[in-house]
């Protein structure tokens, strides 16, 4: 049946429009490469400069040499990825272990899951430095992951997402004598790639973020995360916002990468009820 | 990999185990422990060390606590310094503004564009990618590249020069600041729910639109009567969460504005952060977060109990 | 197939989490700084030297970005976990000698005989900022004060000589900027004068030096009342405010400053006058020093000079047993050892009586305005010294941000802020 020319017509303006409104969504970050490859006068140039003369690629490597990037950059990239998987891991077994099952207090367990979420680390500060000081965990990597290993978030998601799964499905597979860890490993986690992409993307990219906390706990330069070495570019000579942008150019790369590895999940669709579209 | 054939891997011996499970009253209790055991990681990571330093800071929030000298018992004392002042009063306002005024249009906005990146358009996935590639972006780069957009030189102000509006200076004046940052934490926010949108957009069948359409209804009136009853479980989910996110929202104030200009972008977080770190008064920044966490938490109570109510499960 | 990936990764990492660099009590030093190149640059070259001299006593050097260190340096001192030796700003220290959690300076571990022989050898005032209860609590590594900086170019463009013809009173500005402002319609595209906004600390410091100007201060001598809302205090921010609406050379919204860079517009030629520290000169660098000339904070009395000096010092750890406070001590000697070179290294005068008489300074003196820098550091006094002082800080920078900004009446601004400072002493 074809629709009328009207409609056809508006159809595809509304496409279009959404393709523009992708500029829009797009513009700081083009803004921030740009400014990354600007010499330092033509980062504020008036009227504006929406390009930079001459590509500036050295501020790359002028930025990132000042200070030990590289080893914020790991240290960054191994904590992040640490949490990422802590958060999937412990988040997916605890969302469904909420979603699917009935156990004695689980409402009360839940409520205090989600108390956890109401304050943010940056209040909590001096307290958890202290029980991280206490478990021996200052200026080392754990000390670093422990505290964001699992976040009330990814456990509110998974058990969203589960909840909608058919108990069919666990039932089926209980009758065949799958174990329960096993039903959990092959059955649920599958089913969820959209949450668990989410999350993923999520818990690296708000690792990655952290800066109250390393800045506390973490003394060594070795130890440093990235955020701290972005800080401390501040402060320097009168030409620093292009290289400073540099630097962020380089610090948004793996989350970037993050997301385009977990995106198939959540961009193509996985409708829960196989509907196809 | 099937259902049947994974299971069949498992071997007979653990069936006739697990049938042997899977027999009366043990079958609940069974249940019961193992519905425990995948909830107790989660949870012991989540006492120690957040829920534990959370009980330190109801506990200071009794005491006296300048971070260095020994605290002092002084009892109601700090709720009481905090309800006559006048900046704890305005965090706690600037908090709300920024709350509803960043929630609100989040949740029409996401489920505009999950409506719009739902439909049937050539190049769709990379479209959705375009759309969604935000959410990668870190809160501290966030925050630098938007204080950078709206320096008076910046590209805010460039573009709205070509429709005619006068340079503002955006992060120092009291009537746009706060504005300036609910804007950012929109396009930062909307990205996010609308995929969660979109999860919820997919899951419902097309035979109900299907059959709404056989029965004469409009692409509106399948809106109202199909999408928003099947999708509300999702919204209300979203309510809850970006309300609390906005709530926690410390960094933007802190990097690009450090609360001001006079205080009208100072959040309830970065009040209670500034209480205790940089005034060294401790016990009264306990205290404020207290009262934030007990706001939060009765916001969410209320909304977990709509969630109960309305929609399917 | 994503699941595998994940095990896989988990198991890479494992090893490598459990295997943190060994960061196992090294017999060690540690000095913990904030972020302030060339300044960090040259401590690391001390550090440097210190450690072939003394492997038994290696340093270990770290910094941290300026605002959050003074934050995490609170967090460590109050669980006891803080580095042998740190750095601190002046103004922070009456928050932490107060509550006894730096240790005295030991002065004759330092080769003085007692603490007035060592205030000799300073520069008059130059440690008062660091004295508590007649001790001394740290020791300084930089002097600064605020200065006037001005736009050569521009002064002669407008056929002024900026050797000359530059402003002395705080009137004289608004004179000579109304000449040196341009504007386009009505906006102003290059202002004649401003005052850096960004930070209360900086508030404080121009606020405290016309304040006192004026004769008055912001806190009284028992350090338990506010007198900023005063005569003079209300001068004071009537001065303050004057450049936005009786001048009309100044306004705040062109600024392009940020906390990083606070000076930019200076640099950018985007203001013919600006008032900024001495650390300006090095971060400007010579190609845009070639355009700027620096003179003297301007006064209300010219004949009776009145400015503001801040440093940082280096202050000691008292939970170190007492044979490493002397090592620290002996490091510490090692580090001031050399004014000429801290200066030459980091733009910053030391605060040494004899400085001036160095030689091979004169050439800085004569092309890096050294002479105004010490002689504004000699009629100097810092900051109001108080543990609350970030409190008073934020209640004067909210005044000033209501008077200028808003337009409020300076007297009621002013008022306000008593209000606020006067709620916070009372928590002490």
């Amino acid at each position: 049946m074809s629709k009328p020319a009207a409609l056809r017509w508006g159809g595809r303006l509304i496409t279009v429009l959404t393709i523009a409104g992708i500029g829009l969504v797009l513009l700081p970050y083009f803004w921030m490469v740009s400014s990354s490859l600007k010499t330092g006068s033509e980062v504020f140039e008036l009227p504006i400069r929406w390009l930079p003369e001459h590509l500036q690629w050295a501020n790359y490597p002028n930025a990132l040499s000042r200070w030990s990037f590289g080893t914020y950059f790991l240290n960054s990239t191994v904590v992040a990825v640490a949490v990422m998987i802590c958060n999937l891991l412990f988040c997916s077994l605890a969302g469904y272990g909420f979603a699917k099952f009935r156990f004695r207090f689980r409402e009360a367990w839940f409520i205090l899951v989600l108390c956890t979420l109401m304050l943010p680390l940056e209040i909590v500060l001096v307290p958890t430095y202290l029980v991280v000081r206490q478990l021996g965990l200052v200026d080392t990597y754990a000390g670093l992951i422990a505290p964001l290993a699992v976040d009330a978030f990814g456990i509110f998601l998974m058990r969203q997402y589960i909840r909608d799964l058919p108990d069919s499905l666990i039932e089926a597979a209980r009758l065949d004598g799958c174990s329960e860890f096993g039903i959990f490993w092959r059955i649920i986690l599958p089913n969820c790639k959209p949450a668990l992409g989410a999350l993923a993307i999520l818990s690296f990219r708000d690792t990655w973020d952290q800066f109250l906390w390393p800045l506390i706990v973490v003394s060594k330069n070795a130890l440093k995360t990235f955020p701290l070495g972005l800080a401390q570019m501040e402060g320097i000579d009168s030409a620093a916002y292009h290289e400073i942008m540099a630097v962020a150019v380089v610090g948004m790369l793996p989350a970037a990468l993050i997301f385009l590895f977990f995106q198939r999940s959540f961009v193509r669709g996985i409708a829960l009820s196989g509907v196809k579209e | 990999m099937s259902l049947r054939a994974g299971s069949r891997a498992i071997g007979d011996k653990s069936r006739i185990q697990s049938r042997r499970f899977w027999k009366g009253r043990p079958f609940h209790a069974r249940l019961r422990t193992a519905g425990f055991l995948f909830v107790l990681p989660a949870l012991l990571f989540l006492l120690i060390f957040k829920f534990l330093p959370m009980l330190d800071a109801l506990r200071l929030s009794f005491f006296k606590y300048d971070l260095m000298s020994a605290p002092v018992f002084i009892g109601l004392q700090n709720y009481h310094t905090l309800w006559n002042n006048p900046l704890f009063h305005q965090a706690f306002w600037v908090s709300a503004k920024y709350m509803f005024g960043v929630s609100i249009p989040e949740w029409i906005l996401a489920l505009g564009l999950a409506i719009l990146l739902n439909r049937r358009m050539p190049g769709r996935p990379l479209i959705r990618l375009a759309y969604f590639f935000p959410i990668a972006m870190s809160q501290i780069v966030v925050a630098m590249v938007w204080k950078f957009l709206y320096n008076p030189l910046g590209l805010v102000n460039n573009l709205l020069s070509y429709i005619g509006i006068d340079r503002v200076n955006w992060l120092s004046t009291e009537a746009t600041a706060l504005p300036a940052l609910i804007a950012i934490g929109i396009w930062r926010g909307v990205p996010l729910f609308a995929v969660i949108y979109l999860a919820g957009l997919q899951s419902i069948p097309r035979e109900y639109y299907e059959a709404a359409r056989m029965d004469g209804a409009g692409p509106w009136q399948r809106f109202i009567h199909v999408t928003l009853p099947l999708l509300t479980p999702t919204i209300l989910f979203i309510v809850v969460l970006s309300l609390i996110s906005a709530m926690k929202v410390f960094l933007n104030p802190l990097v690009m504005t450090e609360g001001g200009p006079n205080g009208t972008t100072r959040v309830l977080p970065y009040f209670i952060y500034d209480t205790g770190f940089a005034y060294f008064r401790m016990g009264e920044a306990a205290a404020a977060s207290m009262v934030l966490f007990c706001f939060v938490l009765g916001l969410t109570l209320i909304q977990l109990r709509l969630l109960r109510q309305g929609g399917p499960s | 197939m994503q699941r595998s990936f994940i095990a896989l990764l988990s198991a890479a990492l494992v090893p490598a989490i459990l295997a943190t660099p060994s960061l196992a009590q090294q017999k060690s030093i540690t000095w913990w700084e904030h972020s302030n190149p060339p300044h960090n640059n040259y401590s690391q070259e001390l550090v440097g030297e210190w450690n072939k001299k003394h492997p038994d006593n290696a340093v270990q050097y770290d910094f941290f970005a300026m605002t959050p260190y003074f934050k995490k340096l609170s967090v460590a001192l109050s669980t006891k976990s803080a580095a042998d030796m740190f750095t601190v700003v002046d103004s922070l220290l009456p928050s932490f000698t107060t509550k006894d959690v730096l240790a005295p300076i030991h002065i004759d571990w330092l080769g003085y005989k007692n603490l007035d022989d060592m205030k000799s050898a300073y520069l008059p005032g130059a440690l008062d900022g660091y004295i508590h209860n007649g001790k001394l609590y740290a020791v300084p590594v930089v002097s600064a004060t605020l200065s006037l900086y001005i736009n050569s170019d521009h002064f002669k463009e407008a056929g002024l000589d900026p050797e000359k013809d530059y402003p002395k009173t705080w009137e004289d500005i608004g004179r000579i900027g109304q000449k040196l402002v341009k504007r386009q319609g009505k906006t102003i595209t290059r202002e004649g004068f401003d005052f850096a906004m960004h930070s209360a600390q900086w508030t404080m410091w121009y606020m405290e030096g016309l304040i006192r100007q004026y004769g008055g201060s912001i806190l009284d001598a028992s350090g338990t009342k506010c007198t900023a809302n005063s005569d003079a205090g209300v001068k004071a921010m009537q001065t303050r405010a004057m450049y936005v609406r009786k001048y009309e050379i100044s306004d705040p919204t062109v600024s392009v400053a940020t906390a990083a860079l606070p000076a930019d517009d200076l640099a950018k030629g985007r203001v013919s006058m600006f008032i900024t520290h001495a650390g300006s000169v090095a971060q400007f660098g010579p190609a845009a020093m070639q355009h700027i000339k620096v003179v003297p904070f301007p006064q209300v009395n010219p004949a009776k000079p009145v400015t503001v000096v801040y440093g940082f010092a280096i202050a000691v750890n008292p939970t170190i047993p007492e044979a490493k406070q002397k090592t620290v001590h002996e490091l510490i000697r090692f580090i001031i050892q050399d004014p000429k070179g801290w200066y030459e290294k980091t733009a910053y005068p030391y605060p040494s009586a004899n400085f001036l008489k160095l030689p091979g300074l004169e050439e800085a003196r004569k092309t890096r305005y050294l002479d105004v820098f010490v002689k504004d550091i000699s009629t100097g006094s810092f900051a109001t010294r108080s543990p609350q002082f970030v409190e008073i800080a934020d209640a004067m920078h909210r005044a000033m941000e209501r008077v200028v900004l808003k337009g409020d009446d300076e007297k009621k601004s002013l008022d306000q802020a008593c209000a606020d400072i006067n709620d916070a002493l009372k928590q002490q």
